[in-house]
């Protein structure tokens, strides 16, 4: 049995739905705030999530972090040594999506040439009446970036769980690659 | 000296930060660099290892991997506080273990700290830990 941590840092532009998401997973689908409280620095949440057919774990501690520009320096400096990335956007608006790759690249430069797991969530796809960015072109982005694409909507409920559970279990397959790579060398 | 396992004369490893039972921190002080202990994500780690008595300590051997900034102090007795001994920054080595030996002193401890500030990866491990008395 192995216990593993890691830092989970939850980026991307205010109201995209990044505290929201962050609440509904750690939670465990119980709290989805209706009213909008605009999250100021970093709030620190952290969810153990069991690997399948396993015994082992992985601890997120997860940074949601402030998307307001405002907050960023400040985010910045608690950041630490991140460990796994998620960049969140709506769908509903192009705005955000094209500040992802700003936000993926803040995050980067605090890894010290580590290398960093991530994944791509286009949240409020309750919204999809008022889609602005095409799931095939996110799709394509998060691609290049070596990111996984997920679509989620926190209000919904729907898929809330699914980046944290994927970026968990990449977490978890890259200490079993380390681990075997490292039993080489002794 | 530098070799010999450090629980052949009654050390022990009495704090870690990190655990996965197939790689126990006693893999450290066994002598034997093909068990090794393990770093479980997220810095820094830390680990201590206690001698049964004062031990005047010249140089510490380690033989780890992805380890980038360490820092060791010491204790002279148990619940007293720790005073910095030695920080360096180890090499980056590919396919291979990173061996250091690092002088120090030649003071009296009980208990030496190790704190992994950094790594190369976001897993370290750490192979043997050895001292020259």
């Amino acid at each position: 049995m192995v216990k593993l941590r890691a830092r989970c840092i939850v980026v991307g532009d205010a109201a995209v739905g990044k505290s929201a998401l962050s609440h509904m997973f750690c939670s465990d689908g119980s709290h989805f705030q209706k009213n909008y409280s605009m999250t100021a620095g970093v709030e620190l949440l952290v969810k153990s999530v069991n690997i399948p057919e396993t015994s082992d774990s992985v601890e997120l501690y997860i940074f949601d972090s402030a998307g307001r520009e405002t907050f960023v320096e400040a985010c910045e400096k608690m950041w630490g040594q991140p460990s796994v990335v998620c960049v969140v956007f709506e769908i509903s608006s192009l705005d955000s999506f094209n500040s992802c790759s700003r936000w993926l690249e803040r995050v980067r430069a605090q890894c010290n040439g580590l290398q960093l797991l991530g994944v791509l969530v286009g949240n409020k796809s309750d919204l999809a009446s008022r889609r602005e960015v095409e799931t095939t072109v996110a799709q394509e982005w998060a691609q290049e970036q070596g990111l996984q694409y997920l679509e989620t909507s926190a209000k919904e409920m729907e898929s809330c769980d699914a980046p944290f559970l994927s970026l968990a279990q990449a977490f978890y397959a890259l200490y079993q690659d380390r681990r075997q790579m490292i039993q080489r060398l002794g | 000296m530098l070799n010999t396992a450090l629980s052949s004369f009654g050390a022990q490893v009495v704090l870690v930060t990190s655990s996965d039972e197939n790689h126990p921190p006693e893999s450290m002080i066994d002598g034997n660099t093909e068990t090794f202990w393990l770093s479980t994500g997220m810095f820094p780690q830390e680990f201590i290892i206690r001698f049964p008595d004062n031990m005047k300590i010249s140089v510490i051997s380690i033989d780890s991997s992805n380890i980038k900034q360490l820092r060791i102090e010491k204790s002279t007795q148990e619940d007293e506080k720790f005073d910095l001994m030695a920080e360096k920054e180890f090499e980056h080595i590919e396919g291979g273990l990173q061996t250091n030996e690092i002088p120090v002193d030649g003071s009296n401890a009980t208990q030496l700290r190790f704190l992994i500030l950094s790594g190369y990866d976001h897993f370290v491990s750490v192979h043997r830990v050895g001292i020259q008395a």
